[in-house]
């Protein structure tokens, strides 16, 4: 059950040799893997690849078919670890997480992986989650890469190039008996293109055809001595048995350019931002015929030096384009040319920022300052740094003509989120007992750290919420409240965390938002969840996982019970009892819940069923514009509008369409004593003919007894 | 170089408002002609109630014309080449003013203009909203083509989603390099709700070329609805006087003519102040009687009922839950009467012994009620309650409220006779009281603590003091603690309440 279906989509995955394909960036990928003959896949959900995850999840038929084993794993170290499969066997293998925050995950068996080395290519496809629209810390994978050497691919991001690296990748990792990596960013992972296929491949071990002789080699043992001649193999071995590859099947991509005494280098991922530039400065065409030469970096590591050497030696200067920080690459260069006696200028980050997304704005910049300095003898540069000032400064024009920012936008717990009354039970427990220092953690819940709520003061990575209580909850005077959801849970938090506070006898609160799913991610499912596959009929339970290990104080609360989740938190904080207390907050993911009962409730509702529906909503003339309902929910449904009152100039405020009855707005008037203003109306559909003459006989005695409004000729007559 | 360039498309939306639909339309329709087609979005965090954006290009030119060449389409809007944007809301449009997306040499500019409010703008304790007027002004200057209409209301109209009116907008404004048949046909294809979906994109369509129905323009703001002008109201200078009017009407409603009677005396008095200083728009007795009807109609559970039992009311509650004709509807309250509510009912002698007698147990009076009022009993309750209405002068909040009104108008009169300025500001501060329980205590509190200030500053000089009084009023509404108040009128911060609440340290190992 996730967000998405993909019933449609996998369809495509079933296309043959030379049929076009017509889909998202990760679909590709995942045909990609099919075309390669892998034998096992997995993967933790994570943006921007989580749909490769649903995808395979929904294309069950078709895997079994091929004999090709898919979990969705533990975490992304359990995901690393089965790419185990293919250091003593030659198995085609591919797991997929959101990097940095799953390769750091990941490490400890990606380390292991690439020391031991790899007889079947080990593909690791990792969702690069930099600039626009991200969620995490901004890091970069390349680290990664060069501290364990695994090689780092970063196609151009069009279908065909990302589709022929994937496959690449395999014969590349086989070549050179290391794991790769291939980074694709946020766009690339959803940008819509086409490419031709090739058939699926049937892998020649697989669940149909099984391997019968286990294999033992101590060499691909991490101990000594086989550590030192690992290490000794990557350097003399894999290394130049890469770079060969590289060098030798053109993986990089040289453009020539008329402009000769200038040179791009750019990593694939930022090719075709760069073309843009190129394009809106007239120095290359629709099809990204460059003016300037480019040496087009596919492979971003290991680099090729003979490669690099004989694009920049002929060069006045060589700019190169390195988004995000440390500048590895161009430093890298420098290396190489340096020690080969080049002496083409290289400039990179004295150009460019050091730290940020390379916007279309940021790389017509750098190009236009890279000219500038350059001045090539061939070339107007007076013209074309004019026209990139006029694209450059419409920012500040913009911003000029609107005098002050518009309001932001920050995402936030969807309209009848089950944590946003945990939220509002917090903000409400704080009100009585004074301010809590809050241990967050990652999920929908971290929306609660922004406004209307700003509850929780550390976000130290996923399940860790209560583990990064530990040190600042002894040394705080009152209790600390950790937060956890049920999939950070199962992904270490009930180790890291639970585990660790029991053994250690830590006094603390641990909230666990047991919605159901992984809900940030797109609501796939967890060991836990309410509905699971259908080869999946066990379903976990958190609370006897924790009596199992030994706390005696859980909770398990409603999650839109308010005023129960105040007195709740309240005696958490306050009980003489020492240990570890865990409140489980039980509500599902209102998004799988809207996704499962819509069709079920449509389909009632034809066949002539009863049905009820709840909506609320607020009276408009006893509102009086203070917005405290509004600062306890923050509930997208719950906005305002202009007040209907000649008199009154605050907006009122008001119940939108969206509303699906959760119930959090009565709760919150309750809780919180706030205004008589909220009513719940429940809409009997299809009712009874006793219901209807009920409702008719109240309604006519209210219509007697009802009133009107006194106007001065009504009190006068 | 002078080759055919890609058309670019930016997609403004929120969440959930089909902007994915919309690009899968422009994806079907560039494939039907067999052009080129890239599309991108930014889905990530921003699915959830953001703001996300949808980012397009598309060769006119068809495959077989290119000879094998790939055209190379940009992943992401750059400053400058959007040929054509579209925003589902109208502060998202000024999103991409502020981004340098719009070119007056290139851009076509379609926005909703209605709003879906920002977080910090549904917050604010007054009136947080953007204006949106230079936005509009900003939009106009900036872009080649702008087409501002509300298309939430085209949509509602046609019981589609808005982006199928977003759609039609686009191709209207033929910077789509698609005909019209080949986008219905796009949305023919998709197969999801089409019949609704194509009379949202003719609706689109017909407003941009001029060819559609009336234009949909925002809705007329309300107006005071004075049905007759009574005889003393049309005393009262023309610039107050549908102001004073609506205020009588209010006050009537609340209590009873002779109420209304007292209104206008008190409102007599500020203008007659005013008009002999020779303030011809009357900005000080403008926004007494404003605050001065809603402050006299103060919120108390009569009132509350009153509302709630009226005829209107009724009817306003199924349209707004769209609950079909015959639909049976349960309704339900939710109501938390507590001992405050009780004294204020009551007599001020009788309600100061109560409130003593019962001190530090207040909470055991607060039940929390889920008052059924679709039943007869339930609705008879507040029928009841509502028949105090004529108890109400002799209630113990009656008099306190009207001794605080009349501290408050004294403090504006002294200052009228002193500086317009600063008696603007006070009457202004009469905004701050308002709502029920908590809010209105918080509301008393920080208007008694302006006035006070007033009362007691030796300032005499009146543009220092009508900004201090400014300062003080905008601080009372931007926390709900008080802090910042008590900052800008130089006060200890408010002490949090004392609560009997037995603080547990924790325990060292077991």
């Amino acid at each position: 059950m996730a967000e998405r279906s993909f019933t449609n989509e996998v369809q495509k995955l079933r296309l043959g040799e030379g049929d076009e394909f017509r889909g998202e960036g990760i679909l590709a990928v995942t045909k990609a893997l099919l075309q390669s003959g892998v034998s096992y896949i997995g993967g933790y959900q994570g943006a921007p690849i989580s749909h490769l995850i649903d995808v395979l999840g929904d294309s069950r038929d078709l895997l079994e078919g091929l004999g090709i084993y898919f979990e969705n794993s533990a975490s992304e170290a359990g995901a690393a670890a089965m790419l185990g499969a293919s250091i003593n066997y030659p198995v085609r293998g591919a797991v997929t997480w959101k990097s940095t925050v799953g390769t750091n995950v990941a490490s400890d068996a990606l380390s292991n992986l690439a020391s031991a080395g790899v007889k079947g290519g080990a593909l690791i496809i990792l969702g690069e989650d930099y600039g626009e629209g991200s969620s995490i810390i901004q890091e970069r994978t390349h680290a990664f890469a060069m501290k364990s050497q695994m090689w780092l691919m970063d196609p151009r991001p069009n279908l065909t190039s990302i589709v022929n690296l994937v496959e690449q990748s395999f014969e590349l990792s086989e070549a050179s008996q290391t794991p790769v990596m291939l980074q694709l960013r946020i766009r690339a992972c959803h940008v819509y293109g086409s490419f031709i296929c090739k058939d699926n491949k049937a892998p020649r071990i697989s669940s149909n055809e099984l391997i019968t002789e286990p294999s033992f080699d101590f060499s691909k043992i991490n101990l000594p001595p086989s550590i030192y001649e690992q290490e000794r193999l990557k350097i003399d071995a894999r290394w130049p048995a890469a770079v060969n590859f590289i060098r030798d099947r053109k993986l990089n991509e040289t453009f020539d350019g008329e402009l000769g005494e200038l040179g791009l280098i750019v990593p694939g991922g930022l090719y075709n931002g760069v073309i843009r530039a190129l394009q809106q400065l007239d120095l290359a065409d629709t099809y990204g015929r460059s003016k300037i030469p480019l040496y087009v970096m596919n492979v971003v590591y290991p680099l090729v030096p003979d490669e690099l050497i004989q694009f920049c030696v002929t060069r006045l200067s060589v700019l190169v384009v390195e988004e995000g920080q440390p500048n590895y690459i161009e430093d890298a260069i420098h290396a190489v040319l340096r020690k080969a006696g080049v002496a083409a200028p290289l400039h990179g980050k004295d150009i460019f920022p050091m730290a940020g997304e390379y916007t279309g704005e940021v790389l017509l910049r750098g190009i236009g300052a890279y000219l500038d300095a350059a001045r090539p003898a061939k070339l107007e540069v007076t013209e074309v740094l004019a026209t990139q000032r006029a694209l450059t400064g419409l920012r500040q024009d913009g911003v000029a003509a609107l005098v002050e920012p518009v309001p932001s936008r920050p995402p936030g717990f969807c309209i009848g989120c089950p944590e946003r009354p945990v939220f509002a039970a917090i903000k409400l427990m704080q009100k009585e007992l004074g301010t809590v220092h809050v241990s967050a953690d990652i999920g929908c819940h971290t929306f609660g750290t922004l406004a209307p709520f700003n509850v929780g003061s550390t976000v130290l990575g996923y399940g860790l919420g209560l583990a990064s209580s530990s040190g600042i909850a002894p040394l705080m005077r009152n209790r600390v409240i950790s937060i956890m959801g049920d999939g950070g849970f199962w992904h270490n938090g009930f180790t890291s965390g639970v585990v660790n506070a029991v053994y250690n006898g830590q006094d603390s609160v641990l909230v666990i938002l047991k919605n159901g799913y992984t809900s940030a991610t797109g609501t796939q499912a967890i060991p836990s969840s309410p509905t699971q596959r259908t080869n999946h009929p066990m379903t976990l339970d958190i609370a006897a996982a924790l009596k199992g290990v030994g706390v005696r104080w859980v909770k398990t609360v409603p999650s839109y019970s308010v005023s129960d989740m105040l007195s709740t938190l309240k005696d958490a904080m306050t009980t003489e009892e020492g240990g570890l207390k865990v409140i489980i907050a039980d509500g599902e993911c209102q998004l799988e819940r809207q996704r499962r009962i819509k069709p079920i409730v449509a389909k009632r509702l034809k066949a002539g069923k009863r049905e009820v529906r709840t909506r609320f909503g607020i009276d408009d003339d006893v509102c009086t514009g203070d917005h405290s309902c509004i600062r306890l929910s923050g509930c997208p449904s719950l906005t305002i509008k202009p007040n209907p009152s000649a008199l009154r100039t605050d907006p009122v405020a008001t119940v939108n369409q969206g509303c699906v009855g959760c119930g959090l707005c009565g709760e919150n008037v309750h809780a919180a004593t706030l205004c008589p203003s909220f009513y719940k109306a429940e809409i009997i559909q299809n009712a009874t003919r006793w219901e209807r003459l009920i409702y008719r006989l109240r309604s006519s005695v209210i219509g007697m007894l009802a009133g009107a409004s006194r106007t001065q000729e009504a009190l006068t007559a | 170089m002078s080759d055919i360039k890609p058309i670019s498309i930016l997609v403004a939306a929120l969440g959930g408002e089909g902007g994915g639909v919309l690009s899968d339309w422009i994806i079907s329709a560039a494939t039907q002609l067999d052009f080129p087609v890239q599309s991108t979005s930014v889905p990530g965090v921003a699915q959830r109630t953001g703001a996300t954006t949808y980012y397009l290009e598309v060769l006119p030119l068809a495959r077989n014309a290119l000879a094998g060449r790939e055209p190379i389409f940009s992943l992401t809007p750059t400053p400058g080449s959007l040929d054509i944007i579209v925003a589902s809301e109208l502060v998202e449009a000024g999103r991409v003013l502020q981004g340098g997306y719009v070119n007056t040499a290139r851009t076509t500019l379609i926005a909703s203009t209605h709003r879906e409010y920002a977080i910090s703008e549904k917050t604010a304790m007054g009136d947080g909203r953007f204006d949106t007027a230079r936005l509009v002004t900003a939009a106009q200057k900036m872009a080649q083509r702008t087409f501002l209409f509300d298309m939430r209301v085209l949509a509602w109209k046609h019981g589609t989603v808005i982006n199928t009116v977003m759609f039609g907008a686009m191709a209207g404004t033929g910077v789509l390099p698609f005909p019209r048949e080949v986008c219905e046909e796009a949305i023919r294809e998709s197969g999801k709700a089409v019949e609704a979906s194509l009379r949202g994109f003719a609706a689109g369509y017909g407003h941009v070329t001029g060819t559609g129905d009336a234009d949909v323009t925002a809705p007329a703001s309300i107006q005071a609805g004075v049905s007759s002008i009574p005889r003393r109201v049309q005393q009262f200078p023309e610039p107050v006087r549908q102001l004073v009017g609506a205020g009588v009407e209010h006050v009537t409603d609340y209590q009873s003519n002779a109420y209304a009677s007292l209104y206008l005396d008190r409102c007599e008095t500020i203008c007659g102040i005013e008009s002999d200083r020779g303030q011809l728009d009357f900005p000080v007795t403008r926004e007494t009687a404003r605050y001065l009807a809603l402050w006299m109609a103060y919120e108390d559970v009569v009132r509350v009922a009153d509302l709630k039992t009226r005829r209107e009311r009724l009817d306003r509650v199924r349209k707004e839950v769209s609950a079909k004709e015959g639909e049976p509807l349960r309704l339900t309250e939710y109501l938390k009467p507590g001992l405050d509510e009780i004294c204020s009912m009551l007599p001020s002698r009788l309600a100061n012994w109560t409130r003593n007698r019962f001190k530090g147990r207040e909470g055991a009076f607060s039940v929390a009620l889920h008052m059924r009022t679709d039943t007869v009993s339930g609705f008879l309750l507040l029928c009841t309650l509502r028949s105090l209405r004529f108890w109400r002068p002799r209630s113990s909040r009656y008099a306190n409220e009207q001794k605080a009104i009349v501290r408050w108008l004294a403090a504006i009169r002294l200052a009228l006779a002193m500086s317009g300025g600063v008696a603007h500001e006070l009457a202004l501060s009469g905004n701050l009281v308002k709502g029920y329980g908590e809010t209105s205590e918080r509301g008393h509190r920080n208007l008694e603590a302006i006035l006070a200030d007033f009362e007691a500053t030796g300032l005499r000089d009146p543009e220092l003091l009508e900004a201090r009084v400014r300062d003080a009023r905008v601080a009372a509404l931007a926390d709900p603690e008080g802090r910042t108040l008590a900052k800008s009128l130089g006060l200890q911060p408010p002490e949090p309440k004392a609560k009997p609440i037995r603080f547990v340290r924790r325990l060292p190992h077991a």
